[in-house]
């Protein structure tokens, strides 16, 4: 996409010329410069980013949401967005503690994120709940400004969930060092996109020929609305 | 096991001999006391009892309520006439795991109590489930030892702190070499509540066939689950003790010429039959723990005093893990001060018993120094009979040969015949004065700051250190002249090198600058604990030998430390033995899960330096400066330095709270990555790190077979290697070179859904596999092994986290 761009910035630039037949060129005046973000939702009822309520002027709160009536048990993605773009994050208190960790992805309750149930899967026996049990919720941005997140239930015990609602959230926050200009539009692309299926084979400890065949997650499109700087 | 029998010998011989003159070795008063600590002694059961007292009504002021009290763990009057008593703490009559305080009782009755080790907030519901029995086969189940167990496991009930909870155990991978995580030995249950039920199981194992080990397991009363491993076995390198009988046979006087000692004179005994054996009935009178499993077999023998046995062989030289007492000698002369020449069959031989004239002439003379310089009674300070065993060989690895170690359970040593000549690199026998006396240190600081010696923590360099030190005492005990006073450690005699002799001419340390091995360290770092602790001893070595013999303000000197480059004058060999002696015996709580740190270490000395010199006294500076010179504290006046420090890499979260105690210092990262690990520097305005990967606990570490791998890239970030593993890095101060910090990074798989790309979307695949009995894919893991659970689930968290949080 990035050479798209490019290419597509090229051609425009061509044109321009061309309509002004050059000896006269038409005066220009620079967009000012943008103070903020805004974010225009995409069209669809499939995999979709769509700006949150909580969203400011300088910060888009994204919500993925899923198809309705499509019951997944968790979903992933690689979203790149210009190094003119940051990523935002959402403050977690670690309960128990006196620390805290800014993660790129928030927990909206939709999925089941704990163990389920207060017996050991595989042994049966009791096990203690724990206020700092891990979960599958984590991102991060990698090499390239490429942000990776993800939200998945653990436990298989756990029913899948209907996806048309908002499932995580995720930030981008207007960088006012970035050098952008009112209007600019800031091209978004997701790199990688799986959700987990409700069918993922029934729940045994014993690992089955079946659970084997179905255990793969599901590649998927989001659909991304226009992020442009205003 | 089995000793040989002695004929009887006539009654009449025991008295004429206990009627002979005493020689220099033999008859050495093994409970000399000065008069001050002689009449102190008298009122230590009163003292103990206030003691008892005092901290009970400070329960409240120690967070206890009314099932808790406390039981003497030992007591003993020092030679201040201190009363120094170790208590237990128990709630509802059941010892509290970690649970300690230490109560010193000064002359004039005022109290000093020291209670870091004290837990406070003690409640435990209901009763186990699991019986002493259940206990202890679920500990020999997780041991799983291929050869016999010789000595029945020892199971007590406990109170446990769920805090203690946790260890990390590793194995070789077979393929890479790599140390990595052992899934199968991994302890990382967390206890329901704060406090639980738990049966501490003591086990030993000593066979040919499994590596040496000393296991203590803690298992959860109720869910039988193993909440903790330690392992108690001490080396020299990388049932309630029987009363003693009263013997038929008789102290004796023989004349022993030993490889390392040359010409001495011994105690013996003269058994029944008429016969002697190297046994020193003079010193130490409560029978040996692992002795007293012999029976009487009339030959006079009982397991009192010091005595030294021997490991018989078989025709091809192998150790057959027999041992037997050196005895049958009619002559009452040992040894031909040649080093054995290791032909099978010749153990108690002239030549065979070499060797053994050294070490019982080192084992007396190590107990008179404790007696007579520091008023101690024996090892644990109770007169319990020690033994050692000389001419072992073979085992794990070969591990008995060019090794000594000191056994807590048995109260006895076993020590190597070694290798030299045939492997250039091996030792000779390890019966030389300084190795037996590092061994038997480890029997006072096991009655006393009972330091945990494992892999890991900055308490097994303390553990080695202090008998290194004590070693180097004895040494210079043992070259005092007849004008010399008995109670004192001569200025001259140390050598500063422990096993020099039995090297061939090379120690295997240093003490004066420990890093000549190419191996230890000369001062602290945070990381050290990754040094073994035979090589993490080296600051502690080097402070005390600093403090003896002086620092130099000159550069490049050996005693020139640049962390207190103006140097400072030493106290002497005396003064400093007897400041860490009081320090490590009087002044240091170890809870027993190895949260001493170096900086505890300075602050009890500074404690004993006070107590034995006043405030403000030159010793007292010189301890501070000593400490200041291995980069531990400051020295009064000075500026604070820049640290450098990996010990907020975490922050609260499950990995090191609650999933697998001691990783608050170690990050997960992915492998193959580009990453930034974070580190700490303080006290300076320049916070620039220079990055190398790899560390100084490379080869000689603890947690062996950690790795040097990936690469530092321009911009200071790391590119990891591209498989799992531990893996060193360190971090050196910018403003100051001799700042510096190793962490430890464990590179784990993301790449659970095999797309070759590592992100947050391979945690969905974690799922499919989460625990399962066996995983559907080695992929699910991010340790690649066959299951999924919570651990997995954290550690990808973290590694996330780690690397590619937004800053």
């Amino acid at each position: 996409m990035r050479t798209l761009g490019c290419l597509i910035s090229g051609l425009m630039l061509s044109l321009a010329l061309a309509c002004g037949g050059g000896s006269n060129p038409a005066k220009t005046q620079a967009a000012p410069a943008a103070t903020g973000l805004a974010y225009t939702d995409p069209s669809g009822t499939g995999w979709r980013l769509v700006k949150d309520a909580s969203s400011t002027p300088t910060r888009v709160v994204l919500n993925l949401v899923g198809p309705t009536g499509l019951m997944t048990r968790g979903a992933g993605f690689n979203l790149l967005a210009p190094a003119s773009v940051k990523y935002g994050t959402f403050h977690v208190d670690i309960p128990g503690t006196t620390h805290s960790t800014d993660f790129p992805i928030a927990d909206t309750g939709v999925y089941q994120l704990l163990n389920t149930d207060p017996r050991d899967p595989w042994t049966g026996d009791p096990i203690p709940t724990h206020p700092l049990e891990p979960t599958l919720l984590a991102g991060g941005v990698k090499a390239g400004h490429i942000l990776t997140v993800g939200i998945f239930q653990k436990d298989r015990r756990a029913t899948a969930k209907d996806s048309g609602v908002a499932l995580a959230r995720i930030a981008l926050e207007f960088d006012a060092a970035a050098g952008l200009r009112a209007g600019d539009i800031l091209p978004l692309t997701v790199l990688k996109a799986r959700h987990q299926a409700e069918d993922i084979g029934p729940f045994s400890v014993s690992p089955t020929v079946a659970m084997a065949e179905k255990a793969h997650l599901v590649d998927m499109t989001i659909a991304l609305g226009v992020l442009r700087a205003n | 096991m089995r000793r040989s029998r002695a004929a009887q010998a006539a009654l009449l011989t025991f008295l004429l001999a206990g009627g002979s003159a005493a020689a220099p070795l033999v008859a050495q008063a093994a409970k000399a006391a000065n008069p001050l600590q002689a009449s102190a002694r008298a009122l230590e059961p009163h003292r103990v009892a206030l003691a008892k007292d005092h901290a009970m009504v400070l329960r409240s002021q120690f967070g206890l309520g009314e099932p808790d009290a406390f039981v003497t763990r030992l007591s003993f009057t020092n030679t201040q006439g201190q009363a120094i008593v170790r208590l237990d703490q128990t709630h509802q009559g059941f010892r509290v795991f970690g649970g300690q305080a230490l109560i010193h009782v000064l002359p004039d009755g005022t109290l000093r109590t020291l209670t870091q080790g004290v837990q406070p907030g003690v409640k435990v519901e209901g009763e186990p489930r699991l019986s002493k029995q259940g206990a202890v086969a679920i500990a020999l189940r997780h041991l799983a030892p291929q050869g016999p167990m010789t000595d029945a496991p020892k199971v007590e009930r406990v109170v446990f702190p769920a805090k203690f909870a946790g260890g990390l155990a590793f194995t070789q991978d077979p393929v890479t070499g790599k140390q990595v995580l052992d899934r199968k030995r991994l302890v990382h249950i967390q206890p329901e509540q704060p406090f639980v039920w738990a049966y501490e199981v003591r086990t030993r194992v000593h066979n040919r066939v499994d590596a040496p080990s000393e296991l203590t397991y803690l298992i959860d009363g109720r869910s039988g689950e193993i909440l903790r491993v330690d392992n108690a076995l001490h080396t020299a390198r990388a049932s309630a003790p029987a009363q003693a009988k009263a013997p038929f046979a008789a102290p004796a006087t023989g004349n022993g010429l030993g490889f390392y000692r040359g010409a001495v004179t011994l105690a013996t005994t003269e058994m029944n039959d008429g016969t002697f054996s190297l046994w020193d009935n003079t010193r130490g009178t409560v029978g040996n723990p692992q002795l007293s499993g012999f029976g009487d077999d009339g030959s006079g023998w009982a397991p009192t005093g010091l005595q030294v046995w021997y490991a018989s062989h078989d025709a091809s030289g192998q150790m057959d893990w027999n041992m037997w007492l050196f005895q049958g000698n009619a002559a009452n002369s040992w040894g031909d001060g040649q080093v054995w020449n290791r032909v099978p069959g010749t153990e108690n031989s002239a030549n065979g018993q070499t060797a053994a004239v050294d070490a019982l002439a080192a084992m007396t003379t190590t107990w008179d120094f404790y007696a007579n310089v520091f008023g101690r009674n024996g090892m644990d300070g109770n007169d319990t009979a020690v033994f050692a065993q000389v001419h072992m060989n073979g085992g794990y690895m070969e591990w008995y040969t060019d090794n000594a170690s000191w056994s807590s359970w048995a109260q006895g040593m076993s020590l190597g015949q070694g290798s030299y000549p045939g492997n250039p690199k091996g030792l000779l026998e390890l019966t030389d004065l300084d190795i037996i006396a590092h061994e038997m240190a480890h029997g006072v600081t096991d009655a006393t700051a009972r330091f945990v010696n494992a892999a890991g923590l900055e308490e097994a360099g303390m553990a080695e250190g202090t008998s290194d030190i004590l070693a180097q005492g004895v040494r210079a005990y043992a070259t005092r002249g007849a004008g010399d006073p008995g109670n004192a450690i001569p200025a001259t005699g140390a050598d500063w090198k422990i096993g020099e002799n039995a090297g061939h001419g090379t120690p295997i340390r240093w003490m004066d600058k420990p890093s000549r091995d190419g191996r230890s360290a000369d001062a602290w770092y945070d990381g050290l604990r990754y040094l073994d602790g035979h090589f993490s001893c080296g600051p502690l070595n080097r402070m005390f030998y600093l403090l003896s013999e002086g620092a130099s303000a000159t550069q490049g000197a050996t005693n020139h430390s640049p962390y207190y480059p103006a140097g400072f004058t030493g106290i002497g060999l005396d003064a400093a033995s007897r400041i860490w002696f009081k320090a490590v015996t009087e002044n240091i709580v170890s809870d027993g899960t190895g949260s001493l740190t170096f900086e505890t270490a300075r602050e009890a000395a500074l404690l004993a330096a006070t107590d034995l010199y006043g405030a403000g006294h030159a010793n007292v500076l010189a301890v501070e400066k000593a400490f200041s010179a291995i980069n531990v504290g400051l020295a009064n006046g000075q500026a604070p330095r820049a640290q450098v420090a990996f010990k907020d890499w975490r922050e609260g979260d499950y990995v090191e709270i609650s999933h697998f105690s001691g990783w608050s210092n170690k990050e997960f990262f992915p492998q193959g990555e580009t990453v930034r690990p974070r580190v700490k520097v303080e006290n300076t305005a320049n916070t620039q790190v220079a990055w190398t990967i790899g560390g100084p606990s490379m080869y000689n570490g603890a947690e062996s077979m950690v790795g040097k791998g990936g690469r530092i890239n321009a911009d200071g970030s790391w590119t990891t290697p591209m498989e799992k593993g531990w893996w060193a890095i360190t971090a050196t101060s910018q403003a100051d070179a001799t700042q510096f910090a190793e962490g430890r990074a464990f590179t784990i798989n993301l790449d659970a859904d095999q797309d070759l790309e590592q992100d947050a979307v391979d945690m969905g695949t974690l799922a499919f596999s989460w625990y399962l009995s066996n995983g559907l894919s080695l992929a699910h893991s991010v340790f690649n092994a066959p299951w999924v659970d919570d651990g997995d689930v954290g550690a990808f968290v973290d590694a996330v986290k780690n690397s590619w949080l937004p800053k």
